[in-house]
């Protein structure tokens, strides 16, 4: 693996402290999950914390060897080259927190990895599922995340940077790319924004990348995140640049462009006419979710010489009985979805279950019996909520339904006008936000006709020649074949 | 580096200035002046439009691509060029305002009879605002996408293929006509706004190819705008048509879906990323010449020019009266369109030979 390590370093030799047992306890005093063990007779000391390392590797490639031995061979032993000796302290204090042991022999300071802790086993995804094509997800730990993506991409071109962001929690964050198809410009954009971070903490790739986005105060994410290993490969693939935190299990890929959330790995894994007819699909899904309540609103409170005489007397019956204005109305039924789905999402699956039913029955019969609202609106709101989770990245679906209900206030406010009028605003957004600097609405504007087979519709693989144009990757062609 | 236009976008861009609220009467317009078969009309006011665009493209490329605002401040003194200025940014920023008041008064007689237009104009003026504070690369995005939302409407056009009569295009042309010069540059403003691409001199380079990507968005205007009056022209009667006064929205309410009538009432709607587009163009023409004259920052200048507009609007409350105005403010704008081009030749010309007579 190609590592390159780049955690601050002690600038010159005048701020280093020579490592110390003394030092190093006291440093580390109250922490009883620190483990200290002395062999006064060899003049060793160990440190490390227990929860951290993985004991055999501990007792392989430490104890066996150096208690085993004579005082004389020590010495020797530890120019083996995985004792790394340390002149700093505070490197030393760095590795024991990231899972290294210590080893203090006489007057020198050694570090060894036996890193290993318990994690969760490689699982399916639960927030990107697919139905054919690899299932395996992301976990919290990066070394298994970076074996994943190396396990796919088998190249030497495939650089890893190894950065540190949150000066307490001191958490490792990767950037990945292969050279010579990624453009650098990229790459040092992002490497130059994550070093810039200076904060306490971070836990999670969607927190770092509120830190490092270009335009914090939209709602619109600007990295696309993923937890699928396939999915990563192919933004490596593609040229752009993906991103991996420690202890988180999403990974992040930019530059990213707003129609890049639409696309799922099962587009490529079926025949290409199902994965276009699924793509436009959720684009359809997209125009759902914005724009069916707010136009039931709309129609309902401002434009009835809108609907067909036949529909009227339906829609006036189901109606009659709600005491509210269209807006209150729809806006009610918005929030109880939103709050089925927040329920929903923070139970256990099987309380789950019950709060669906419950809803279900709830929102589908007793709202409409009470005259709360109309039948109409329920299959409207339903129809929008079922669309909104179309969206296979489930942060731009977040969004959407944000927005939707800005739609619906602002068609509860002016109607048709109020709905032109918050499309405008939102593509009037959309239009000044960039991804690592390139415009998100590639590659509608600027217009790349050639990257639409590949964005709207899944062309045939025979077409999908070139990498996307966002990547302005040095290295265009990805097929060459012919057939 | 500062982005520069792509054809593509400066042909989108010009395409959109120039479909704006024109288009709404343009059949009615083109039967009342034209009279029988009007349509044909606008071929010889595309070529105008064009020839005159092939002046701003010779101003281009005897400045070799200098900003105008450049070219003239060189060779005028200040005291003359600054009230020049100041009509030429008040010209453009009444168009843009009158031309979004303009739509706003449609939708109210369409939708909202007893609202306020005001509210609609400030909530108009507010989203121009979003956007005039943009770059123009970013504006030239914006209106990419927006033509997208558009242009799909054109394909409504099938609609009125069953009730398209050939028959109603009669075998006479310009029959019936009544045009007098005034009729004629009515109808022409809806060329109009191929000059602001004046102002896009210093966001190009060789490989946005600006005047030829202005002539293509030029044509691009003349063939939708043919499309649209030949199928107005076959689907009403010619006597019909003039009495209309707004065609595009009577036959916006002809379609018809199972689950949808009165579509005026959404698809006028959409219109409103057109109109957004060509006030964005005119104001933030008027913002980038005041900026030569009052540098203070963009979002400040913008505001200004949006308020002082907006009060400017308030006194023309009706859309007759909105037309008039309009009108008025169409001669300014086309005078200027020819006009300043050859000016600005002139001057460059002059200029050239004072060089040479210098170097000699």
């Amino acid at each position: 693996m190609t590592n390159t390590d780049v955690q601050p370093q002690p600038s010159s030799s005048d701020n280093q402290v020579k490592p110390s047992l003394e030092h190093t306890l006291s440093e580390f005093q109250d922490c009883i999950d620190l483990i200290h063990r002395s062999y006064p007779e060899l003049h060793i000391d160990l440190l490390f914390f227990g929860h951290q390392v993985d004991h055999d590797r501990l007792y392989q490639d430490i104890m066996n060897p150096l208690l085993s031995g004579e005082t004389e061979a020590i010495p020797t032993i530890l120019k083996q080259s995985r004792f790394i000796r340390v002149r700093d302290s505070k490197e030393l204090i760095i590795g024991i927190l990231s899972g290294k042991a210590a080893i203090f022999f006489l007057q020198d300071a050694f570090l060894v990895d036996v890193f290993g802790v318990n994690s969760r086993a490689i699982s399916q995804s639960e927030t990107e599922t697919v139905i054919t094509g690899p299932h395996d997800a992301f976990t919290e730990q990066a070394g298994t995340n970076l074996s994943l993506i190396r396990q796919r991409i088998k190249s030497s071109h495939l650089k890893v940077i190894k950065l540190s962001v949150g000066e307490i929690t001191k958490t490792d964050v990767y950037v990945l790319y292969i050279k010579d198809i990624a453009n650098m410009d990229y790459v040092n954009k992002a490497i130059e924004r994550i070093k810039f971070i200076e904060v306490d903490a971070l836990f999670d790739t969607n927190m770092l990348l509120q830190y490092i986005d270009d335009a914090p105060y939209s709602v619109f994410p600007q990295f696309l995140t993923s937890e699928r290993p396939d999915a990563i490969g192919s933004k490596l693939i593609a040229g752009r640049i993906v991103g991996i935190v420690d202890g988180s299990p999403s990974a992040f890929s930019a530059p990213t462009s707003f129609f890049e959330y639409f696309s799922s790995s099962d587009d490529y894994y079926q025949r290409w006419m199902l994965g276009s007819a699924s793509r436009l699909l959720r684009f359809i899904a997209l125009i759902i979710t914005l724009s069916f309540t707010a136009l039931y609103v709309s129609i309902t409170t401002y434009h009835y010489e809108m609907i067909p005489e036949n529909l009227l007397l339906t829609l006036t019956e189901s109606r009659s009985r709600v005491p509210f204005p269209p807006l209150y109305e729809a806006l009610f039924m918005e929030t109880t979805i939103e709050l089925l789905r927040e329920a929903g999402a923070r139970l256990p699956t099987k309380i789950g279950q019950t709060i669906g039913i419950v809803g279900g029955i709830v929102i589908g019969q007793a709202a409409v019996q009470a005259g709360l609202t109309s039948n109409i609106l329920i299959i409207t709101v339903a129809a929008s909520a079922i669309a909104s989770f179309v969206t296979p990245a489930y942060v731009m679906s977040a969004s959407i339904r944000l927005l939707r209900f800005g739609l619906i206030l602002l068609a509860g406010i002016w109607g048709n006008f109020g709905l032109a009028a918050g499309v405008t605003a939102i593509v009037i957004h959309m239009s000044g936000l960039t991804s690592l600097g390139s415009s998100y609405l590639t590659p509608v504007a600027p217009l790349k006709l050639k990257d639409w087979k590949d964005v709207f519709i899944v062309a045939p693989f025979k077409f999908l020649t070139e990498r996307p144009s966002q990547s302005r990757s040095p290295n265009k062609v990805k097929n060459k074949m012919k057939k | 580096m500062q982005e520069k236009l792509s054809p593509f976008h400066v042909a989108i861009l010009v395409y959109m200035i120039q479909s704006g609220i024109v288009m709404y009467r343009l059949p009615q317009m083109l039967a009342e002046h034209f009279g029988t078969n009007g349509w044909l009309a606008i071929i010889p006011m595309f070529l105008l439009a064009s020839a005159n665009i092939l002046l701003i493209g010779a101003v281009y490329r005897l400045g070799n691509g200098v900003s105008i605002l450049v070219i003239l401040e060189q060779s005028i003194p200040r005291f003359i060029l600054y009230p020049f200025y100041l009509i030429m940014s008040c010209v453009w920023a009444m168009i843009g305002c009158l031309i979004s008041k303009h739509y706003v008064l449609i939708f109210q007689m369409v939708a909202f009879p007893t609202t306020n237009p005001m509210i609609f104009k400030i909530a108009l003026d507010v989203l121009i605002f979003l956007l005039m504070t943009k770059s123009i690369y970013n504006i030239s995005k914006a209106t990419t996408v927006f033509f997208w939302m558009l242009m799909w409407m054109v394909l409504l056009l099938f609609f009125f293929y069953k009730d398209f009569h050939w028959s109603r295009l009669t075998p006479f042309i310009f029959q019936g006509s009544t045009l007098t010069i005034d009729g004629f540059f009515n109808v022409y403003s809806a060329f109009a706004g191929y000059s602001l691409c004046l102002f896009l001199f210093p966001y190009s380079d060789k490989k946005t190819k600006l005047i030829k990507a202005v002539l293509a968005g030029n044509l691009i205007t003349a063939i939708v705008y043919i499309y649209f009056c030949f199928i107005a022209f076959g689907f009403y009667y010619y006597e019909q048509l003039k009495t209309l006064q707004f065609p595009l929205l009577n036959l916006l309410a002809y379609i018809q879906l199972p689950f949808v009538q009165a579509t005026e009432n959404l698809l006028y709607g959409f219109f409103m990323f057109s109109i957004i587009i060509t006030a964005v163009m005119y104001f933030w023409s008027a913002k980038e010449i005041s900026k030569r004259m009052f540098p203070i920052s963009d979002r400040l200048l913008s505001a200004i020019i949006l308020v002082a507009a907006l009060g400017f609007s308030f006194i023309p409350d009706v859309i007759s009266e909105v037309d008039q105005w309009l009108s008025y403010l169409g001669y300014a704008e086309l005078a200027l369109s020819l006009g300043l081009p050859l000016g600005l030749i002139v001057l460059l010309l002059i200029v050239r030979k004072r060089g040479a007579a210098l170097n000699e």
